[in-house]
């Protein structure tokens, strides 16, 4: 590599933009629009860990995965009211996630509640719609309900123990590209 | 078939001209929503779908269409390829 081509590499990380301590950054910089390339550097760095912790742990990715995330979620909903009543605490879950993890409490048509009971067991269904975990396996060709979908089941049921103080457990029903059914069991 | 759900409209058509009765989109359906009568798929119970879209990725003859689903984001395109996709088409 010759000098000038350094120096032009350089050039690029040089600015006369002036930061001052005391700046609070109010805007995201650069534009949204501009971080397509970062985002799939993520997506695809996000697919290559966990394709490398399936290959080392095998089964054992999906309980290191799903820890992670029951911990993030019990970490970011300390700080939400509590909420004894579980459709309240997913409506309000759903409101801080959208986006990111856009979800819905569904049910079929036939069912009068979104509370259901079967064989034994107390549920309710949720319909994830937008979702970045999708995406990003999606983006590398990856099959989804694998240990990057336990990092979402982990981070709902450790938001809905956190604000409700129940134990819950989520489970898969089906997964689509536009959107996934989900179980979430209370206990 | 039309069905109505929270409000919303949602309609599922299957092209009868493109559906050969292969029963993967029944199969497939958690909810079931489709029924095969006389080797057509046809959408009895189009109020229970949940608009995954599963059914789309699987059928072979690309014969369905939903119309009032959420569609949820795919920032998982390149936008660049899309772009380059959509000259060359
Ligand atoms: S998957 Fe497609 S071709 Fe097969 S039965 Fe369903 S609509 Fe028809
Ligand atoms: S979108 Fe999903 S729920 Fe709706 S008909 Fe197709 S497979 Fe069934």
């Amino acid at each position: 590599m010759t000098d000038g081509t350094i120096e032009k590499m350089k050039g690029a990380f040089s600015t006369d933009l002036v930061y001052r301590s005391e700046d609070v950054p109010l805007t995201c910089i650069p534009h949204p629009e501009e971080l397509e390339d970062t985002l799939h550097g993520l997506m695809k760095l996000n697919g290559l860990i966990i394709r490398s912790l399936e290959e080392v742990a095998g089964r054992g990715a999906n309980a290191v995965t799903y820890r992670a995330g029951r911990k993030y979620g019990h970490e970011v909903a300390k700080y939400f009211e509590k909420i004894e009543n579980i459709e309240e605490a997913l409506k309000e879950l759903s409101d801080i996630l959208r986006g990111q993890f856009t979800f819905e409490i569904w049910k079929p048509a036939d069912k009068t509640s979104y509370i259901i009971q079967e064989n034994g067991s107390t549920f309710i269904y949720l319909v994830f719609h937008d979702c970045i975990v999708r995406q990003t396996l999606r983006r590398n060709g990856q099959a989804q309900g694998g240990p990057l979908c336990q990092t979402l089941y982990g981070y709902v049921v450790g938001a809905i123990e956190e604000i409700t103080g129940k134990k819950a457990k989520l489970e898969i029903v089906h997964t689509g590209p536009n959107a996934c059914l989900k179980k979430l069991i209370i206990q | 078939m039309i069905s109505r759900r929270y409000g919303s409209v949602i309609e599922i058509r299957v092209d009868d001209n493109a559906c050969n009765g292969c029963g993967l989109c029944v199969k497939d359906c958690p909810m079931h929503v489709y029924e095969l009568r006389e080797s057509l798929s046809v959408p009895i119970h189009p109020e229970n779908c949940m608009g995954c879209l599963s059914c789309h990725e699987i059928c072979p003859a690309q014969a369905l269409e939903h119309k009032g689903i959420y569609p949820s984001r795919r920032h998982y395109i390149d936008i660049r390829v899309c772009e380059m996709l959509n000259r060359v088409i």
